[in-house]
């Protein structure tokens, strides 16, 4: 009797969590997240190889805002990757993959972003840009089932860019450098990887007009403009970072006499280097090697090297940017 | 028994009660988890931070990062975001570095996909690495005053510029298919950066003054020279202002805006006052000279203390309208079309700035630009992508010509810097068999700045060009060898061209002479880099290899030649560049993940001044970086960080003999043979940093950062070999060349949802 009465009890017991085994599974089969993710989330979840739940953070996972998509807006429908085909001896992939080796077109992939962000005015340039024609693939960069998308963090952005921009990568670790170690600038602030009508993907409509946003001071018009300035700023800069100041892609004076032929004779020339009389003496004219290979080089003297607003038609006139 | 039953019944349905309340909790569980994992992740942090070493021993690491001037810092960061999901409102709220002068901040309301505002502010000082041991008074303020001084007897000054902004933002879908978008955003730039001024007499820009009201050079002997180190005064803002209405039809954008930029100085020039007495270059303090008959002030004297202009408002107001079409699903165009009005008219007198030709009271600065753009993508059938794309972009210069210019008998105007320019490009890509995708493209570039006005006259360039064009053919092949390895390689090579030379007529005659190239040629003149005929020849592979799902290798070379053929046989003549590179990435288990990259970069050009110098140039880049990042136990995560860069330019030099045949040639060639040349200028800097964090809590973490960081910047811009170079009035720049810092930092994190 006593056993029959544990049986029974164990029984009740084990009814008990069955039952409650299969209600949880009917629970689960509930959308977790995003409509009719339960189609996915039944097998997905936060501690499967790809995890999905944490789409819920991002704005994806705005089920209020009628346009965010469910799983199968982007993976397509799947019907195979969810129902295993009795002959497959694996599992067919999700109809679209996004994943580095990923068999679907990077075009393919693109569209189920841009089914929606094709609306973006950031986006309007995308046909056609770089990126574009060289097959780079939104997910090549974004990170869509993260809260945190390093890409869209301008602390961690360099360091997605970087992984096609190897050269800038060890640019913008030398002594003259726009804050992008520091975390105060990111590439974003001055190109648009998405496209433009500028070149280099600029954000602006040109590298000047990029740059004028922060050194509007450059801008002009001047009375007396320096001609490469009013061209393009990355005539004589590398915004990406470079040892000489300035971020002058190379040291004055060598950069200057790319174009100018003044000061005839010298050799570029340091102080202390045991030049005689006739190099340094008491009367010796400042235009000498010394004088326009160090400190500020050329721009020792030619200081309103961006263009100079002085109108003075007086002694010395200011044409040669001297003031 | 009976009881004994009763009581064995009775533990059996405890028992099951329990577990069934287990089984309750662990469902709670549940959806405490998915809870966890799905709604938006909040922190708040606070801790403190100290550095090593001097503000010089900090001078590199601190540029930015606010750790330049104390040793110990309040490291306070803010993270909070918030959705109500039945209505889909966020509330985000961010600060970075509150404790820092980099500080920065800013909070956002939103109902998704109906609209949002933000407001942002932020701080940056840029702190100028390099420390002025200097007389000058009055730095930042647009009167200094310099004062002689013994070199390195000043004070030790470190030049900062503040910038702070603040920028709103919003945007609201006034239907499902259109959106207005607008933007503000002001900063002030305050401080001071380096700058300077120098003169030499005698000077065919300084001639002799005849009257007290003129200044010059004096006649020799008493001709000299001043070099004076001057922080340019800076006081400005910025404002720029953007509005955008963007409608989206089923098969068309359409973007329609307006951007307004606004600068604004509080300072029109600098007006130093400089001392009559300056070293000469001997170093020997000497009277500066007096033109016969006048004042002191009536020579360099005057000429150094003479106003500096300093940059003047300007702005511009620019509209647009930009947008694309799809013709079909793998046909689209894309386009834009925007018209920018700049002007420039700030008061000549109200900066400060005198003796502007007669009824000119402002330069009436105005830049008319049109930017017109036109692309198209197709895909016309599945293996075969194609693509054009023009883009015109049409600068007028309206501003007036005046005689601004004024030496002895020469007079000429302002110059007008027009320029058009015009880019075309055509692409296709075709998929071939075996994988390979094959593109080919052709880019045609063309500037023209306009023809050469009269009243203009060109100095300091042999000669000008109107126009330049440049062709570009590039190609292609793209193959993916399996699921796991895919490797491209392209190439380009480009052409660029010009217009006629146009050579400077000798003043007094204004404008310039066309030239064919075998009259212009000189065989002691340069020719502007940015005009001379060039050859470019560009190369570039990269291979991508996933041998396991845990590991990826990735290796690029890149290589380019430029050939520059100008009419003589001076100035920039030829430049290479290389990269090698070489990336990898492995995910050593679920909990560890190791990153490594090797890369080196070399550039070289030739430069050759017209008279002087011969110089070869090179960079040699090494930059090595090693990451791990690991999570030895669950509440356990640490990571590490190598970076290290070699960077070294070389600067090697010869000399014209044949070319050098005046008096400073001849004082050169006599010093060539004791001329231990210009040293390698090498930047070597190691950062290691290593952080851990522990969690206390479910919601509450602590996280140790340490950093060392070792910098050598061993360069000879402001002195070399244990001397400085010292400006007329004593005053030297310096900075530490060996630099090392340590940091650590400590901060408590707490989370929440």
């Amino acid at each position: 009797m006593k056993n029959k009465l544990i049986a029974a009890v164990h029984a009740l017991v084990l009814g008990l969590c069955i039952a409650f085994s299969a209600n949880a599974q009917d629970s689960a089969k509930k959308d977790l997240v995003l409509k009719g993710d339960a189609r996915c989330t039944r097998c997905h979840d936060a501690s499967d190889d790809f995890p999905v739940l944490a789409i819920a953070k991002t704005r994806h996972g705005t089920v209020a805002d009628g346009r965010t998509p469910t799983c199968t807006s982007c993976h397509g429908d799947s019907e195979s990757h969810v129902n295993k085909p009795a002959d497959a001896k694996e599992r067919p992939k999700p109809d679209r993959t996004f994943s580095k080796t990923s068999s679907t077109p990077p075009e393919a992939r693109n569209e189920a972003c841009l089914s929606c962000h094709k609306k973006d005015t950031a986006r309007v340039h995308w046909a056609g840009s770089t990126h574009q024609a060289r097959d780079v693939s939104c997910t090549s960069c974004h990170q869509i089932h993260t809260g945190h998308d390093k890409v869209r963090d301008k602390r961690t952005q360099p360091e997605v860019c970087f992984t096609c921009h190897k050269e800038q990568r060890a640019q913008i670790n030398r002594p003259s450098h726009h804050p992008i170690p520091e975390g105060k600038m990111t590439c974003s602030d001055c190109h648009n990887a998405h496209g433009t009508a500028g070149p280099k993907l600029m954000a602006r409509d040109s590298v000047n007009a990029t740059c004028y946003t922060c050194h509007m001071e450059k801008r002009g018009p001047f009375v007396h403009p320096h001609e490469p300035v009013n061209e393009d700023c990355s005539n004589c800069h590398n915004p990406h970072g470079t040892v000489a100041e300035s971020m002058l892609k190379v040291r004055p004076p060598f950069l200057c006499h790319q174009c100018h032929t003044p000061h005839g004779g010298n050799l570029a020339q340091l102080s202390g280097q045991g030049q005689g009389a006739a190099l340094l003496g008491a009367t010796t004219t400042g235009k000498s090697g010394i004088n326009y290979t160090q400190a500020r080089g050329c721009a020792n003297c030619h200081t309103q090297v961006h263009g100079s607003n002085n109108p003075s038609n007086t002694n010395p006139t200011p044409q040669f940017f001297f003031r | 028994m009976g009881a004994a039953r009763k009581s064995t019944a009775r533990t059996q349905t405890l028992l099951a009660l329990a577990l069934l309340a287990a089984l309750g909790s662990a469902r709670a569980d549940d959806a405490e988890d998915v809870a966890k994992l799905t709604k938006q992740d909040s922190s708040a942090s606070a801790g403190i931070g100290t550095a090593s070493g001097s503000q010089r021993d900090r001078s590199l690491f601190g540029q930015y990062n606010g750790m330049r001037e104390k040793g110990s810092y309040l490291l306070l960061d803010l993270d909070y975001a918030k959705r109500n999901d039945q209505t889909g409102y966020w509330t985000r709220m961010w600060g970075r570095n509150l404790g820092l002068d980099n500080r920065e901040a800013g909070v956002s309301f939103e109902q998704q996909g109906n609209w949002r505002i933000d407001a942002d502010y932020s701080e940056l000082v840029r702190h100028d690495p390099r420390t002025i041991n200097t007389g000058v008074t009055g730095i930042g303020t647009t009167t200094p005053r310099v004062n002689l001084i013994a070199p390195g007897a000043g004070t030790d000054t470190n030049l900062e510029l503040k910038r702070t902004a603040l920028g709103v933002n919003g945007k609201i879908w006034l239907t499902p298919s259109l959106l207005f978008e607008a933007s503000f955003k002001n900063e002030d730039k305050d401080g001071s950066r380096l700058w300077g001024r120098g003169f030499t007499c005698t000077s065919s820009a300084a001639p002799l003054p005849t009257t007290a009201a003129q200044i010059g050079c004096a006649a020799a002997p008493n001709s000299q020279w001043a070099l004076l180190m001057l922080p340019e005064p800076i006081n400005s803002t910025t404002k720029q202002l953007e509005a955008k209405f963007n409608y989206s039809g089923e098969r068309f954008t359409l973007v329609g805006g307006y951007y307004g930029s606004f600068y604004t100085n509080a300072n029109g020039n600098m007006t130093p006052s400089v001392p009559g007495t300056l070293y000469n270059p001997l170093g020997v303090p000497t009277a500066l000279g007096t033109p016969a008959g006048l004042t002191q002030a009536n020579g360099l004297l005057g000429i150094l203390q003479s106003p500096m202009a300093l940059p003047p408002d300007n702005q511009a107001h620019q509209f647009s309208l930009s947008g694309n079409y799809a013709f079909t699903q793998s046909t689209r165009a894309t386009f834009k079309y925007s018209y920018t009005h700049a002007t420039q008219d700030r008061d000549f007198l109200a900066m400060g700035l005198a003796n502007a030709p007669a009824g000119v009271s402002n330069l009436s600065g105005r830049m008319d630009s049109t930017l017109l753009q036109a692309g198209v993508t197709s895909r016309p059938m599945p293996k075969l992508s194609l693509l054009a794309n023009l883009r015109i972009e049409d600068r007028k210069d309206k501003t007036p010509d005046a005689l601004y210019n004024l030496e002895g008998v020469n007079r000429f105007a302002n110059t007008q810097s027009n320029l058009y320019r015009l880019g075309a490009k055509v692409e296709g890509s075709y998929q071939l068999p075996k994988n390979f995708r094959a593109t080919l493209g052709m880019d045609y570039n063309s500037s023209d700045r306009g023809a050469f006005g009269l009243p203009d006259s060109v100095g300091g360039v042999t000669a000008l060009r109107q126009k330049n064009w440049e062709t570009e053919y590039r190609g292609e092949i793209r193959r993916t060898m399996s699921e796991n390895f895919s490797g491209a390689l392209a190439f380009g090579h480009s052409r660029r061209d010009g217009s006629i030379w146009l050579k400077p007529n000798t003043l007094p005659a204004t404008g310039v002479t066309p030239m064919a190239d075998n009259q212009i040629f000189s065989r002691t003149a340069g020719f502007p880099a940015l005009f001379t005929d060039r050859k470019r020849d560009k190369l570039r592979g990269i291979a991508d290899w996933l041998p396991t799902e845990q590991l990826s290798v990735q290796f690029m070379v890149e290589g380019a030649h430029d050939r520059y053929m100008e009419p003589g046989t001076k100035g920039l003549t030829d430049g290479t560049a290389r990269l090698y590179s070489l990336d990898m990435s492995w995910s050593m288990s679920e909990n560890w993940k190791l990153t490594a990259y090797a890369s080196r970069g070399k550039q070289t050009m030739e430069i050759d001044h017209s008279t002087g110098y011969l110089a070869s140039l090179s960079n040699i880049n090494n930059s090595l970086g090693v990451g791990i990042n690991g999570k030895p136990s669950p509440k356990f995560s640490v990571g590490g960080n190598l970076a290290f860069i070699n960077d070294r330019n070389i600067y090697k030099q010869g000399l014209d003999v044949g070319a050098s045949g005046n008096a400073t040639g001849l004082a050169n060639l006599a010093f060539l043979p004791t001329f231990p040349g210009l040293p390698d200028v090498v930047f070597r800097q190691t950062r290691l940093t290593l952080f851990g964090e522990y969690a206390l809590e479910k919601n509450a973490a602590v996280r140790v950062t340490l950093l060392h960081q070792q910098a050598k910047l061993n360069e000879w811009t402001w002195g070399n070999n244990g001397v400085p170079f010292i400006f007329s009035d004593g005053t030297t720049i310096s900075l530490n060349q060996n630099q090392r810092v340590s940091y650590a930092g400590a901060q408590y994190i707490y989370k929440f949802q």
